[in-house]
C-alpha cells in the first residue's frame, strides 16, 4: 500500500474494521511513487524584487518548494522530490553541463533537505546563494531538461508519475538563439514521449509574462483538454495554491458503473476529496541500532503447533448459550446484495436534501471514458440538466463486492474558477451519503422557549460583529502540527520544537474588543439578574475530573463476578473493570464490551 | 448502548384467531405476515443483546391460560411466554410452535391481559418504557364496557401502545414527515384492499382509532401500522429508537458570553455490534488457536528480537525518529478540555455539505429546565436563521479528545429548535484535485436532442409528488426510513444457522430486496426515456482494455512480482500465502493469454528454489494442492513443457522436502540426507 493510504487512515479503533473497505482500490499498491523535480531559474532577474517589502521571485519559489517538502513529509513521504537550479555559475550534474546545479537529487523528503532549503531564504539566502553557487551568464534549456530526464532515469524505484515544475520569470529565454530554442522544443517533445509532464510556474515579470513567446510549445500538460492556464503569480499565496493544485496526483477510489436501468450504464470514477488525516502510526525499532524491525504474525494450532490455513478455521458468534458457526466465506457472503455499482433510483429536488442528515464524508464523481466510451457526454448532459432543474439523483451505492449497499444523493456541482483561473470546484457530482433509519437516534429535546425580537436583534448585532469569511483550508490540525513539529525538532536536533499557532482556539481578546458592550446588553436582555450561566456546569466539570483521576481501582472478588454472571448483570460493570477481571483470570478478550462479557461468562460457566 | 436505565418491557399481543388465516389466493395470510413482523422484531432484540424483556400473549387460541381467566371471562387468551429476555427458544416457538387457532377473542380483553401482565411482572424492576404491540385483523367482536378503564390504566402506568393491522388505515390530518409516504407505498405491498373490510372490522378500526386518539391525540394515529409497512420500515417499532447520552457544556462567544447547553448525537452510523471470533474448524474452540507476533531484523537471517528490545519511532520523511511513549506523552498537543466555543460567524453558503466530516451529527439544545439558557440559545438560533449565517466553532468532547473545528447551524421545527453541529475539515484533510472542464470540451458536449432526452428522464423518474392544492411536496422514497438491510440479512443468516446448523445460508428475503428498489411506478415511467437515451447516446464498452494494460504492466518485470511474492511469503502468514497464490494464478492466466509461458515457467522455477531455501514447505503444499504448475504444450503451443514434466515439477521435490522435514523431526542427520539427493 502506498504512503498515502497509511497516513490517511479512517477513524481509529472501533471504526477501523468497517472503514477499511473504503481504502483505495488494489491497483494502487503497484502504481509506484510520484516524483517531482523543482526546476528553478537562478538567473539574476529572479533575485530582484520590484518593491522593497516584496519577496523576490526566487525567494517565493524556495518558500513554495519548502512548503511542498513539509507537506509531502506529512502526506506522502515515499514520493520523490528534487531541486535543480539553472543559470548558475557553478555546475553540478552527472553529465557536466554548464550552468546547471543539482541541489538535491530525486529522493524522499526529509528534515535535512528542508534545512538545506532554508539556507536560501531571504536576504541571507540570496548572499548564501551568490557565495556558494553564483549566477551564470548563459544556459541551454534543452540541456537543463536533459539533466532532469537523467534524474528520473537514475531512480531505482518504480515511478507512477513524473513531473517537472519550472519556476521562472523569463518568458523568452532563447530569444536571440533560435537554434537553442528549437533544441529545447525538441527535448520537451522527448519528455512528453517518455511520460514526463512539465508545468510552468511563471512568476511576475515587469511588463507581463507572455507564454506565447516560447513556453506554449514547451509545457507538457497532462491533458490537452484541461483548458486551464494559470495567470502569472505575483504573490506567494497564489503560487502556493497553484503548486498545491498540481502537486497532488488524482487517485481514483473506484471505477463504477452508473446504471440508469438494467441495460444503460456509463462509467464514473469516485474520488476522495476530504479524508481525515491521522498521525502516522508508529514503527517499531530495534533499540541497539534504531533500525526498523519487521513484524511477523502467525496463527497456529495450540495442540499440534502446526500453522493454520484459512480453511482450518471457522468464524463464530455466541448468543446466550448458543454458538453459531459460519465459514469465513459465509461471513463475507452474507454481506453480498448486489454487483458493485451506482444504481439510479430517481430524482429529488435539491432543497429536499437535509443538511442535518449527514452520515459520513462525501465523495466526488467524475466520468471515466476508458471503460465505457461516451460516458462523458451522458454525464455532462445529466450534470447540465440537474443543475438547470435543481435536482439531485438518488442512487443505491455499493462500491465493491460484499459491501452492503447504501443510499446516496448525487448533488450536481458546477465548475468554479477563481480570478487566477485556479479551479476552486471541479465539474461533477458530489456523492452525499444518506442515513438509514438505524443511523438516526431519537433525541430528548428541550422544551421550546422562543426569544423575542429584541433579544434576537441584539444577537444579530453580535453575530454581525464576528463575521468572517470561511475557507475550508483555514484551519490546520493542531494535533498533527504539534506531532510533526516535534519530529522535525528531533530530526534536526533543535533544542525546542518550532512553536505552532493553534488556530482552533477562539481569539477571545479580539472578539471581546469587537463586541464591546454588546455582550452585557444581550445578557441584560436574556438573563435574570441573579443568573450565572457558568454556575453549575463548571462545578460538575471539576467534580468529574477529580473523580475520574482518583477513582479507586475496582477489584471484584470471584464471588461477586460469579454472582454477576449467574444473574446476568455482568453488563453493569464498566469496561475497565471487565478488562481488569479478564486480566485476573488470564483471559484474552477483545476490546469491545460484548467480547469481554462473552469471555467472562464463558469462563465462569465452565468453572 | 444497551443500558439498564434504558430498559423496556414489551408485550407482543398476537391474534391467532380463525380469520387471521384467511387470505386471497397467492397472498400471505395476516397470520403469516404478523409472524414475520414479530420474528423480525424479536430477532433484532435477540441479536442486539439488550436488556429488554419481551412477553408473548396470543388470543383466539383454542385453550385459555392467563391470570385473569374466570368462568366466562378472558377465554381463549393464552400467555405463551412471560416477561423475560427474548432468546432463540422464543424465535423457535414463533417459527414452529405458534399455530393458527380456531376460536376468536376480544382484542380489548387481550389488551387487559397484557396490561395485567406488564403491571405484575415489572413490579420491583426498573423499566424505562412499557409497551404493548397488538397484531390483529380486528375481525372478532369486542365489548367496549371497559374502554375507559383501559385508557385510564394505560395512561396511569405509562404504557404505550401500537397497533399492526393487515391493511392500511386512512390517517386524516397526518402531518410531519412520517407516514405520508408510506401510505402511498403500501399500494404495492400484499395487503387486504381496504374495500374488502367487513362491518366488524370497520367497527374495530373505529375503536383502535379511538383508543389511540385518547392516548396520544392526533399523533396516536401515526402509531397504527399495516404489516407490509412495518416489514419495510422496522423503525416503526417505537422501542427500537435509541437514546443518546447527553453532553453538557457551555457555548461561549468571546470570554464573557456563555450559554449552558446540552448536546446529543442525532445521527451516527450504526455498526454491527459483535465481531466474529476465529475458532478451530474441528473443535470449534477459539482456545485451540493462537496468534503469535514476533519482531525480527531486516537481515538475511531475519534474526528475531524480543519485544523488550524494540522501541517506538515515527517516520518523518526519510528519517525515522525514535520517540518513546514517554516522550510522546510529554510533547504532545494538550487540549484545554471540553468546549464549544464560537470562533466566528460566516454566510451559510460558504460552508458546503461537501466539506462535512467526522462520524456524527450533534443536536445542541439549551440545558434542561433552564429558561434563561433556552432564551439565550433561541436568540442565537433565530439570529443565525434570519441572517442566513452559521457559527464556526471549536468543539472538544473532553480533555482527552482532540479538538475539532465544525459548523453549527440552526434547525427550527414546530416542536423544537436547536443548533446542529457537524465537523469540518482541517487543511490536512483536504485534497485538491483538478478535473478537465466538461463545458468547453467539444468531445463531450451533448446535443440539444440529447439534453432534452435527459430532461425527460429526470421528469419521468421524479421521486417527488407535488400537491398543487396544498402546495406541499411528498417524498416517494424517504431513504432515512429504510432500515439498514445489512442487519436484517445478518440476523436472518444467524438465526437460520442457529436453528438449522447443517443447511446452507438462506437466500435474501424478497421484502428486503424490494425495500432497496425504486418504487415500481417510478421505474415503469422511466422505461421509455431510458430507451430514448440508449438510442441517442452512443455508449460502447471498452472491452477489458484497461485490465490488459495493467496486467501487462504488472507482469512486465517478473523480478518485481517475485519480490512482491517474496515479501508476502516473508510474513509467513497463511493469509499472505493465499494472496501470493492469487498473484501467481493471475500471472499464470495472463501469461497464457499473452503467450508469455516462458516468462511464467522461469518464474515458477525460481520461486520453487526460493521456497526451498526459505523452507516454506507449507506454502509449496498450497501450490501443489492448487495444482499450479508449469505452463504446458497443451495450454500454449510454444511451451516446451509436457504435461508429464509439469506433473513431475510439482511431485518429486515435494516428497524429498517432506522426507527431509520428517527426518529432521526424528533427529536424523539432514546433511546425510541431502547428500543422498
Amino acid at each position: 500500500m502506498s504512503g498515502w493510504e497509511s497516513y490517511y487512515k479512517y477513524q481509529g479503533d472501533e471504526e477501523e474494521e468497517q472503514e477499511e473497505g473504503l481504502e483505495a482500490g488494489g491497483d494502487d499498491s503497484y502504481s509506484g511513487r510520484d516524483s517531482l523535480i523543482f526546476l528553478v531559474d537562478a538567473s539574476r532577474a529572479l533575485f530582484e524584487s520590484q518593491d522593497e517589502d516584496e519577496l523576490t521571485p526566487f525567494d517565493m519559489s524556495i518558500q513554495c518548494i519548502r512548503s511542498v517538502y513539509t507537506n509531502k513529509i506529512i502526506s506522502s513521504n515515499r514520493d520523490l522530490l528534487a531541486v535543480v537550479f539553472y543559470g548558475t555559475k557553478k555546475d553540478k550534474n552527472s553529465v557536466n553541463f554548464k550552468n546547471i546545479y543539482i541541489l538535491q537529487e530525486l529522493d524522499n523528503p526529509g528534515a535535512k533537505r528542508v534545512q538545506e532549503l532554508d539556507k536560501f531564504k531571504g536576504q541571507e539566502g540570496k548572499k548564501y546563494f551568490q557565495d556558494q553557487i553564483g549566477h551564470g551568464s548563459d544556459y541551454s534549456l534543452s540541456e537543463v531538461l536533459w539533466v532532469c530526464a537523467n534524474l528520473f532515469s537514475d531512480v531505482q524505484f518504480k515511478m507512477s508519475h513524473k513531473r517537472i515544475m519550472l519556476f521562472t520569470n523569463e518568458d523568452d529565454p532563447h530569444g536571440d538563439d533560435s537554434a537553442k530554442a528549437s533544441r529545447a522544443r525538441t527535448k520537451a517533445g522527448d519528455l512528453r514521449d517518455t511520460g514526463i509532464f512539465l508545468d510552468l510556474m511563471h512568476l511576475k515579470k515587469r511588463g507581463g509574462f507572455d507564454i506565447s513567446l516560447f513556453y506554449r510549445d514547451i509545457i507538457v500538460a497532462e491533458d490537452e483538454d484541461i483548458g486551464i492556464h494559470f495567470e502569472e503569480s505575483s504573490k506567494l499565496e497564489d503560487l502556493l495554491r497553484k503548486v498545491r493544485a498540481k502537486e497532488t496526483r488524482k487517485r481514483v477510489f473506484y471505477w463504477l458503473k452508473l446504471k440508469l436501468n438494467k441495460d444503460v450504464a456509463l462509467t464514473v470514477g469516485i474520488y476522495n476529496m476530504v479524508q481525515k488525516a491521522y498521525r502516522p502510526s508508529p514503527v517499531r525499532l530495534y533499540c541497539e541500532t534504531n533500525e526498523p524491525v519487521k513484524t511477523k504474525t502467525r496463527t497456529f494450532n495450540v495442540n499440534t503447533g502446526s500453522l493454520l490455513l484459512p480453511s482450518d478455521t471457522k468464524r463464530s458468534q455466541i448468543y446466550g448459550h448458543r454458538q453459531i458457526v459460519l465459514e469465513k466465506e459465509e461471513t463475507e457472503e452474507l454481506k453480498w446484495f448486489d454487483e458493485p455499482g451506482l444504481i439510479l433510483i430517481g430524482f429529488k429536488l435539491l432543497m429536499m436534501l437535509k443538511k442535518h442528515h449527514y452520515l459520513r464524508p462525501s465523495l466526488f464523481v467524475y466520468p471515466e471514458e476508458s471503460l465505457i466510451n461516451g460516458s462523458s457526454t451522458l454525464f455532462s448532459a445529466l450534470l447540465t440538466k440537474c443543475l438547470e432543474k435543481e435536482v439531485l439523483a438518488v442512487c443505491r451505492y455499493a462500491p465493491r463486492q460484499n459491501t452492503p449497499p447504501c443510499f446516496v444523493a448525487l448533488v450536481p456541482q458546477e465548475e468554479e474558477l477563481d480570478d487566477q483561473k485556479i479551479q476552486l470546484a471541479p465539474p461533477g457530482f458530489q456523492l452525499i451519503f444518506l442515513p438509514y433509519a438505524d443511523d438516526k437516534r431519537k433525541v430528548p429535546f428541550t422544551e421550546k422557549v422562543m426569544a423575542n425580537s429584541e433579544q434576537v436583534d441584539k444577537m444579530k448585532a453580535i453575530v454581525q460583529k464576528l463575521r468572517f469569511k470561511y475557507r475550508s483550508d483555514s484551519f490546520k490540525n493542531p494535533v498533527l502540527q504539534q506531532h510533526f513539529r516535534n519530529m522535525e525538532a528531533l530530526a534536526l536536533d533543535l533544542m525546542e520544537p518550532e512553536q505552532t499557532v493553534d488556530l482552533t482556539l477562539p481569539k477571545t481578546e479580539v472578539m471581546d474588543k469587537r463586541l464591546g458592550s454588546l455582550v452585557d446588553e444581550f445578557k441584560e436582555l436574556v438573563y435574570p439578574p441573579d443568573y450565572n450561566p457558568e454556575g453549575k456546569v463548571t462545578k460538575r466539570k471539576q467534580n468529574d475530573e477529580s473523580s475520574g483521576s482518583k477513582r479507586p481501582k475496582v477489584e471484584l472478588s470471584e464471588e461477586e463476578l460469579k454472582a454477576h454472571v449467574s444473574k446476568g448483570t455482568l453488563g453493569k460493570l464498566t469496561v475497565p473493570a471487565l478488562k481488569e477481571a479478564c486480566r485476573m483470570y488470564g483471559l484474552k478478550g477483545g476490546l469491545k464490551k460484548q467480547e469481554l462479557l462473552d469471555v467472562l461468562t464463558e469462563h465462569f460457566q465452565k468453572a | 448502548m444497551a443500558r439498564s436505565w434504558n430498559k423496556a418491557a414489551v408485550v407482543l399481543c398476537m391474534d391467532v384467531g380463525l380469520a387471521m388465516s384467511n387470505s386471497f389466493p397467492g397472498e400471505e395470510s395476516p397470520f403469516e405476515l404478523a409472524k414475520k413482523v414479530i420474528t423480525m422484531f424479536v430477532q433484532r432484540q435477540v441479536f442486539a443483546e439488550n436488556k429488554d424483556e419481551v412477553a408473548l400473549v396470543l388470543f383466539g387460541t383454542d385453550g385459555t391460560e392467563n391470570a385473569l381467566a374466570g368462568e366466562d371471562q378472558y377465554q381463549n387468551i393464552t400467555v405463551h411466554r412471560h416477561l423475560m429476555r427474548p432468546d432463540f427458544d422464543l424465535l423457535e416457538d414463533i417459527e414452529s410452535k405458534i399455530q393458527p387457532g380456531s376460536q376468536q377473542a376480544d382484542f380489548l380483553d387481550a389488551l387487559i391481559v397484557c396490561m395485567d401482565l406488564i403491571q405484575k411482572e415489572t413490579l420491583g424492576k426498573k423499566f424505562e418504557k412499557k409497551h404493548i404491540e397488538v397484531f390483529t385483523d380486528l375481525s372478532s367482536p369486542f365489548s367496549r364496557d371497559q374502554l375507559d378503564i383501559i385508557i385510564h390504566n394505560l395512561k396511569k402506568s405509562g404504557i404505550s401502545l401500537q397497533f399492526f393491522l393487515p391493511f392500511p388505515i386512512v390517517k386524516k390530518g397526518g402531518t410531519g414527515d412520517r407516514g405520508d409516504g408510506s401510505l402511498l407505498l403500501d399500494d404495492h405491498g400484499p395487503s387486504f384492499p381496504p374495500k374488502g373490510i367487513t362491518e366488524q372490522q370497520k367497527e374495530g378500526i373505529q375503536m383502535v382509532k379511538k383508543v389511540m386518539m385518547s392516548l396520544e391525540g392526533e399523533d396516536g394515529l401515526e402509531e397504527i401500522y399495516s404489516f407490509s409497512e412495518s416489514l419495510r420500515q422496522l423503525c416503526v417499532f417505537k422501542k427500537m429508537e435509541r437514546h443518546s447520552m447527553p453532553w453538557s457544556c457551555q457555548l461561549t462567544i468571546g470570554s464573557n458570553l456563555s450559554i449552558k447547553i446540552v448536546a446529543y448525537k442525532s445521527i451516527t452510523q450504526e455498526k454491527v455490534k459483535k465481531s466474529w471470533t476465529v475458532v478451530d474448524a474441528r473443535t470449534l474452540k477459539k482456545e485451540d488457536i493462537q496468534k503469535e507476533t514476533v519482531y525480527c531484523l531486516n537481515d538475511d537471517d531475519e534474526t528475531e528480537v524480543s519485544k523488550e528490545d524494540t522501541i517506538q519511532g515515527f517516520r518523518y520523511g526519510s528519517d525515522i525518529i525514535p520517540f518513546s511513549k514517554v516522550d510522546e506523552e510529554q510533547m504532545k498537543y494538550r487540549s484545554e478540555g471540553k468546549c464549544f466555543s464560537v470562533l466566528g460567524f460566516c454566510r451559510s453558503s460558504q460552508v458546503h455539505m461537501k466539506y462535512f466530516m467526522g462520524n456524527q451529527v450533534l443536536k445542541v439544545f439549551a440545558a434542561k429546565d433552564d429558561e434563561a439558557a433556552a432564551v439565550a440559545l433561541s436568540s442565537l438560533i433565530h439570529a443565525l436563521d434570519e441572517l442566513d449565517m452559521v457559527a464556526v466553532v471549536r468543539y472538544a468532547y473532553d480533555q482527552r479528545t482532540n479538538p475539532q473545528v465544525g459548523v453549527a447551524f440552526p434547525l427550527i421545527k414546530d416542536t423544537y429548535e436547536c443548533l446542529v453541529y457537524i465537523q469540518l475539515p482541517f487543511m490536512e484533510d483536504l485534497r485538491q484535485y483538478m478535473f478537465s472542464s466538461l463545458k468547453n470540451n467539444r468531445k463531450c458536449t451533448p446535443t440539444e436532442a440529447q439534453l432534452s432526452a435527459v430532461d425527460a428522464l429526470i421528469d419521468s423518474m421524479s421521486l417527488v409528488q407535488k400537491d398543487e392544492e396544498e402546495g406541499t411536496i411528498e417524498d416517494l422514497f424517504p431513504t432515512s426510513k429504510i432500515p439498514n438491510p445489512q442487519f436484517q440479512r445478518l440476523f436472518q443468516c444467524l438465526l437460520h444457522r442457529a436453528l438449522h446448523p447443517q443447511e446452507p445460508l438462506p437466500p435474501i428475503q424478497q421484502h428486503i430486496l424490494s425495500m432497496l428498489d425504486p418504487p415500481t411506478e417510478v421505474t415503469a415511467k422511466g422505461q421509455v426515456p431510458v430507451s430514448k437515451i440508449k438510442t441517442l447516446f452512443p455508449l460502447t464498452e471498452v472491452i477489458k482494455k484497461k485490465n490488459q494494460v495493467t496486467g501487462q504492466d504488472l507482469f512486465q518485470d517478473n523480478h518485481q512480482l517475485i519480490n512482491h511474492i517474496e515479501q508476502f511469503l516473508d510474513t509467513n502468514e497463511t493469509l499472505y500465502f493465499m494472496k501470493s497464490m492469487d498473484c501467481i494464478k493471475a500471472f499464470r492466466e495472463e501469461a497464457i493469454q499473452f503467450s508469455e509461458e516462458q516468462r511464467f515457467n522461469n518464474f515458477l522455477k525460481a520461486l520453487r528454489e526460493k521456497v526451498e531455501i526459505k523452507q516454506l514447505n507449507h506454502f509449496w503444499e498450497i501450490v501443489v494442492h492448487d495444482g499450479v504448475t508449469l505452463i504446458t504444450k497443451d495450454e500454449v503451443p510454444g511451451s516446451s513443457v509436457t504435461t508429464e514434466e509439469a506433473k513431475k515439477f510439482l511431485a518429486p521435490k515435494e516428497n524429498a522436502n517432506t522426507d527431509t522435514a520428517a527426518a529432521f523431526e526424528e533427529g536424523g542427520d539432514v546433511d546425510d540426507l541431502l547428500e543422498l539427493i
